[in-house]
């Protein structure tokens, strides 16, 4: 090696090694991409040209945002409720609930509530929409005044909730097959050229409102003023309880997109065991992604490498054929690992 | 113990914090270490407290060199750390952060909690503190803290004690009790090194002094040959003013009149009114209530009853935010937990307060809030690095700048300041002051809770003074003077009348 080359490692190195020990991110995001090489080597090069195995590249990587796509979505939300201190165990819940809403709403079997009233075709698809989201807000609300208001810590506060969200949905839903009208499909599977992609476009749009939210508003830096430091937050005038409520009704508006997108998909949903784990999953990519428990600390783009690299995990679980009740193990061990990781740098 | 610091460097990235500082503390000995906000001080004793390592230099204790891995291991040598911010844990009571250390020394041992409780209650008798040791932390006041964390060193029966500013909070009756708590220990052979801003407190209980300028050894020697003048010239360089400050101005109108406010537990019945364009004091003992007055007015507590008047108008404040509308400011004392955002950088530290008044459709103008803490940067002379630094990462006196630029940044009508000099230099202290008479100048009433004399003596035109939640008095002209002001506060009658 020549000395200029000697040169150019060591002050490669020296950039590594800063940014590895003060970025959070960007450990975060090497991490990422080894997952992405790891996923790359699995797939493999046995393809005749190079074009076929670019279109299979990108095909498989197509697969796994679009199958993350809502769960991810409902990270995005999950990240300023815990930036706030607080925690949303009902983001499942109020999944399976706003998609009963949706499907019973636009039930094309002959019993939908639009169509009784006489609203069919794409009116009866924005009505529904609006009327979901808005739906999604109302239960998120319901848990941001029970812990803003109501002074109930988030944990018990959403741990109740998701308890009574769940099971009234499969009480009223329980022997219902509502099916959507094929436009509703549109919604998730229309092709862009060749590609169905709109769930990843979606994600994508809501990321970067979500991080324009959390690094240039009022309301994201309140998220972290009250996170870190709850005292003094309202000892500078920040109206604590606002705050804190709308992350929670924020949350249900993301999760009722989330079930729109998941309707629309697959045109059906399964009422008892939708969404079930799901706040487990959003909760381990906001903290994979550098997220404190805490409060106070958060990244939006980290949260998005950090469902990445959980969806990546789950992919590849799957090619490697790891039996489907040990993917779990797996899983809790890549989080408990990255969170070490972050820990160690934060240390040193 | 003997211990000595030799040509120590220390650096955070491009910053040269320490260069060639050297340092010795003997047995039975009171070192000062003085110098102004961010001169190093604080970076030095955290070397010495192994939560920094050196970058070059050496420590030795009765003349062997060591290492420190770690916050753990000086303490095991018998160094004992009370640092700047204080580092209780809430939730646990007095006496089980006081036997902190030594209760994790016991391992899986059976805790003993009435011995802890017994030795507690013992250390408080000798310290004059009226405390039941087994009240959680988290219900005490700041003055509190300090004490017991004073206390837990002397109970650790440590050889050298570091006190880093450990009176910031305090008034003059527990200095008072905190320095003849010393001088025992002292007399125990114990070495401390004592970090203030306050020079009378220097020359009244230490030995010898070293003063710091940009992280160099500038002047050393023994107290006893200088006087306070001489430790702050030699801290800033020049000579500090020590006159009166006071100027009478025309009295404006009425901004806020407090009529019979009460909350239970707290404060009782406190009526008073205050002009556009007068400082106005509010003094007291540790316990009088008058920062929890203020938070009350400041909307972050609820008003039994009474009624608050703003310009001749009733208002009912019912958050902060609404006194901030208002045109209320207030700084609260303790910064650590009353005002400093540790995830913050240091512009949004000192723009929080001001967001939602410059926001568009709820977007931050950060060139707005850059601009504005660069133009206080110069008249408060704050010192840091880059304005997205975090704001830990500042010395304790400039983070106290960088709140005080926060509620100037609101341009407030009313500005009540809770112990607006914690921790400042007294170069800097004389820069405050300067912005708080300019302020009074403008028309805007400022109000000075404070428990230092003479703070309250060169700087306000009048002075009510507090005991036990009760407003015991008000001072103007020549009744304010140190006597009276001790008198009321002890709980004296407002006998002297005006002749
Ligand atoms: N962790 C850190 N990272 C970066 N800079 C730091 C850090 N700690 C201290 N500094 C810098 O080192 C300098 C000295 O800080 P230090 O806290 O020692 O000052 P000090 O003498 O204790 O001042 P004060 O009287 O205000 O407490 C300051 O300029 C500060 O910004
Ligand atoms: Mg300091």
């Amino acid at each position: 090696m020549t000395e200029q080359n000697t040169n150019v490692m060591v002050r490669f190195l020296t950039w590594f090694k800063h940014n590895w020990s003060n970025s959070p991110l960007f450990s975060i995001f090497i991490a990422l991409i080894v997952m992405v090489i790891l996923q790359t080597i699995v797939l493999g090069f046995d393809y005749p040209t190079f074009g076929d195995w670019f279109q299979s590249w990108i095909n498989n990587w197509l697969n796994i945002l679009r199958n993350n796509a809502s769960i991810a979505i409902v990270a995005l939300g999950m990240t300023f409720v815990i930036m706030t201190g607080g925690i949303d165990l009902a983001v499942g819940a109020t999944l399976v609930t706003t998609g009963a809403l949706a499907m019973t709403l636009l039930d094309a079997t002959g019993n939908g509530l639009l169509a009784s009233m006489g609203i069919t075709g794409w009116g009866a698809i924005v009505i529904t929409i609006i009327v979901v989201i808005a739906f999604g807000y109302l239960l998120g609300a319901l848990i941001g005044v029970t812990v803003s208001r109501g002074m109930v810590p988030p944990f018990i506060a959403t741990l109740g909730a998701m308890m009574v969200f769940r099971s009234v949905t499969q009480h009223y839903m329980q022997g219902a097959s509502p099916r959507v009208p094929s436009e509703f499909l549109l919604i998730s599977n229309l092709k862009i050229g060749d590609y169905m992609i709109m769930p990843i476009i979606y994600w994508l749009v809501i990321a970067a409102i979500m991080y324009y939210i959390s690094k240039h508003t009022t309301f994201g830096r309140q998220i972290i003023a009250v996170g870190s430091n709850e005292r003094a937050a309202r000892l500078s005038g920040i109206n604590v309880k606002k705050v804190k409520f709308w992350v929670y009704a924020l949350s249900g508006v993301l999760v009722a997109i989330a079930a729109i997108i998941q309707v629309s998909r697959i045109g059906s949903m399964d009422f008892a065991g939708s969404g079930r784990g799901m706040e487990m999953d959003a909760i381990a990519a906001a903290v994979v992604g550098g997220t404190s428990m805490m409060g106070g600390r958060g990244f939006i783009l980290g949260t998005v490498y950090g469902m990445l690299i959980i969806a990546v995990l789950n992919n590849l679980l799957n090619l490697f054929g790891v039996p489907p009740l040990l993917r779990d193990a797996f899983k809790g061990a890549i989080v408990i690992a990255a969170v070490l990781l972050q820990r160690k740098e934060q240390t040193s | 113990m003997l211990v000595e610091m030799k040509h120590i460097y220390k650096s955070f990235a491009n910053n040269h914090v320490l260069k060639d500082v050297s340092l010795r503390i003997n047995e039975g000995e009171i070192c000062a270490l003085l110098g102004e906000n961010g001169a190093g001080k604080s970076t030095l004793m955290n070397i010495l407290g192994g939560i920094h390592q050196p970058d070059k230099g050496d420590i030795y204790l009765d003349g062997n060199k060591v290492v420190f891995d770690g916050p753990a291991h000086p303490i095991n040598l018998g160094i004992c750390f009370i640092h700047q911010e204080l580092n209780l844990i809430n939730d646990l009571p007095i006496y089980e952060n006081i036997f902190l250390e030594s209760e994790y020394k016991s391992g899986f041992r059976r805790v003993k909690h009435t011995y802890m409780i017994q030795e507690t209650q013992k250390i408080f008798e000798r310290m004059g503190v009226d405390l039941d040791p087994r009240t959680l932390v988290k219900n005490l006041d700041s003055s509190y803290k300090q004490i017991i964390e004073i206390c837990r060193a002397v109970i650790m029966e440590a050889s050298v004690i570091i006190m880093d500013e450990p009176t910031t909070s305090l008034t003059d009756s527990e200095i008072e009790r905190v320095f003849a708590m010393m001088e025992r220990l002292k007399e125990q052979n114990v070495g401390i090194i004592f970090i203030s801003h306050k020079l009378k407190e220097v020359m009244e209980v230490c030995d010898r002094y070293t003063v710091l300028r940009d992280g160099k050894m500038v002047s050393e020697g023994q107290v006893a040959d200088v006087t306070t003048k001489d430790l702050a010239r030699y801290m800033v360089g020049y000579d500090v003013r020590t006159d009166k400050l006071v100027r009478e101005r025309e009295k404006g109108a009425e901004v806020l009149r407090a009529e019979q406010l009460t909350c239970e537990q707290k404060f009782r019945d406190i009526s008073f009114s205050v002009y556009e364009g007068e400082v106005v004091g509010f003094t007291g003992l540790l316990g009088d209530g008058r920062s929890e007055l203020f938070q009350t007015i400041f909307g972050a507590d609820k008003i039994t009853s009474g009624k608050l008047y703003l310009h001749d108008k009733e208002v009912k404040i019912r958050s902060t935010m609404d006194a901030i509308k208002h045109g209320i400011g207030y700084l609260p004392r303790n910064r650590k937990e009353n005002a400093i955002i540790k995830d913050m950088d240091i512009v949004e530290n000192s723009a929080i307060a001001s967001w939602e008044k410059y926001a568009r459709w709820g977007i931050i103008q950060h060139a707005v809030h850059k601009e504005k803490l660069s133009e206080l940067q110069k008249t408060l002379k704050i010192r840091m690095g880059n304005y997205s630094n975090n704001i830990t990462s500042l010395s304790g006196g400039n983070q106290q700048k960088v709140v005080l630029a926060k509620w100037l940044s609101t341009n407030p009508k009313v500005l009540v300041l809770d112990n607006p000099t914690q921790g400042v230099d007294v170069g800097a202290k004389e820069d405050i002051y300067d912005i708080i008479l300019r302020l009074a100048d403008e028309g805007i009433a400022v109000i000075i809770l404070s428990s230092e004399a003479t703070e309250i003596l060169r700087l306000c035109n009048r002075t009510y003074v507090m005991y036990h939640g009760h407003l015991q008095g008000e001072l103007t002209g020549e009744e304010m003077n140190e006597q009276t002001m001790m008198e009321l506060a002890t709980g004296g009658a407002a006998s002297i009348s005006v002749s």
